[in-house]
């Protein structure tokens, strides 16, 4: 579906991960990850509060 | 073959063997993080076992994207202070060249690889400290800013030929007792002060109580996996040579591009370990603080592992290991609960360790002009630094966690085990904590 290839050919070639270096999708991706880090913290923390509520007053 | 192949051939071959060796080296280090994941877990008691372990495994999650996102490029940007030089960090930038697969740099995703395992080691030594009271997301917050921010700055600073320290102080820090073991102990100790104690720990008239881990036998072969992942982190601090990114031709260099060799490593890494040991063993006669002895022993000789007589090496560790319970039981005087030690065998080691370096290791050539020679002085200012730069950011963020009410566990889900908040149980067999 993607064509991620930043590269024609093996030989000179230097970076080759997918989309390249520098570009707006590799950019794009990196912001991803950074949520994809922040968001279980949401959900963890939620965990943590219904025990708190549930079982902090004993 | 032509001279010029033959020549491409061995360089080739060399920057092979680099990224094999640091490939190697980083996952040995992982058995650091297995080792206080088991250290810790055994430290606790039966309720709160997989907490312990859930928090460590976690940390180690959560430092690998985050190192990749700003600990590396927070390394290669900030040798001359808090300004960043955007241009010398420019290797780092996550979405860069570097930073990824790349055919013509063969040394980065190593490089990264053993430095983002150095920053758990730091989030590991951190997360002893806390156990069984600690909030999940304010320890993993922490964890972050600890591994992936505050050591890699102190490391870009002493830990890095062109850092302001380095360059300014001659400091010297072979095996990190101070960009790793100072930073983490002392960032820990900001924690713990505004955290508190477990429960139960203090008597009404301030004395202490022991709080027994509930299997010092998990306890004392985490250690030993520690010892071993040791060979990891500090054989990872040594530089590779004959490639492009090595300081000699021929021989290994430090950090600092001083030579040495890995026998020298061999030698007082054993002499390390087996003088703290039995250093910590004579004062308390205590299997848990022979164990912990190892890394105080350690922790002491690691700034100058690649100099030292191995005999000097032995007694300084022999020293670390006494003077570590000692320092655990003078913290706990004050009312700080550290339930493994952190702040003592980190800390306080850590400090023994940058210091002796003043001490016993003046008048060594430096690999250029541009850094100074060894001083005492240079050493106890670079001390310092260390402890400040630990203690400050841990101290404040717990400040802000505890006014906003995430930083400690309610007494009800201590009292219940801190198991309750991640809706498991380390026994299903029900084997019950005592209190």
């Amino acid at each position: 579906m993607f064509s991620s290839s930043p590269i024609e050919a093996w030989e000179g070639a230097g970076a080759f991960f997918s989309f390249g270096p520098g570009t707006g999708m590799t950019v794009f991706i990196f912001w991803i990850s950074v949520a994809l880090c922040v968001l279980p913290l949401y959900y963890i923390m939620k965990t943590e509060n219904h025990h708190e509520d549930k079982h902090g007053d004993k | 073959m032509s001279l010029e192949e033959l020549q491409a051939a061995i360089t080739a071959a060399n920057e092979i063997n680099l990224e094999v060796y640091y490939y190697w080296c980083t996952a040995i280090m992982i058995l650091i993080h297995a080792g206080f994941m088991m250290y810790e877990m055994g430290a606790s008691r039966v309720k709160h076992t997989l907490a312990a372990g859930t928090k460590n495994i976690l940390a180690f999650a959560y430092m690998i994207p985050t190192f990749w996102m700003f600990g590396w490029w927070i390394y290669l940007a900030m040798t001359n202070g808090f300004v960043p030089d955007f241009e010398a960090g420019a290797g780092g930038v996550p979405w860069g060249e570097s930073m990824g697969p790349n055919l013509a740099d063969n040394a980065t995703g190593v490089f990264w690889g053993a430095f983002t395992l150095f920053a758990c080691t730091t989030a590991s030594i951190m997360s002893g400290a806390v156990i069984e009271r600690i909030r999940m997301t304010a320890f993993i917050i922490l964890a972050v800013v600890l591994g992936s921010v505050v050591w890699i700055l102190a490391a870009s600073w002493g830990w890095h030929y062109a850092g302001w320290m380095v360059t300014s102080w001659g400091y010297h820090d072979f095996g990190a007792s101070g960009v790793v073991h100072i930073i983490s102990g002392f960032f820990a100790l900001g924690i713990l002060i505004h955290l508190g104690p477990r429960i139960g720990k203090f008597n009404a008239d301030g004395s202490a109580n022991v709080i027994r881990g509930h299997s010092l036998p998990m306890t004392m072969v985490g250690l030993m996996l520690i010892v071993f992942g040791f060979f990891g982190f500090l054989g990872g601090c040594i530089i590779f040579p004959g490639t492009g990114v090595s300081f000699d031709a021929t021989s290994w260099t430090n950090i600092y591009g001083m030579p040495t060799t890995l026998s020298a490593i061999t030698f007082n890494t054993l002499m390390g370990v087996a003088g703290g040991m039995i250093g910590a063993y004579t004062k308390t006669q205590d299997p848990f603080w022979m164990m912990s002895g190892a890394l105080c022993g350690i922790i002491t000789v690691a700034a100058g592992m690649d100099m030292y007589y191995p005999g000097l090496t032995f007694a300084l560790a022999f020293a670390g290991g006494v003077i570590g319970p000692m320092a655990a039981k003078y913290l706990e005087g004050m009312g700080i609960d550290d339930a493994v030690g952190a702040v003592s065998v980190h800390g306080v080691c850590g400090i023994l360790g940058v210091v002796f370096v003043g001490i016993f290791l003046g008048g060594y050539p430096p690999f250029s002009e541009d850094i100074p020679t060894i001083t005492s002085m240079g050493q106890f200012k670079g001390m310092i630094v260390m402890v400040l730069i630990g203690f400050i950011p841990g101290f404040s963020l717990a400040w802000l966690f505890k006014k906003m009410g995430i930083l400690r566990a309610s007494d009800g889900v201590q009292e219940l085990g801190m198991d309750v908040e991640i809706e498991n149980t380390a026994y299903p067999e029900e084997i019950k904590s005592e209190i």
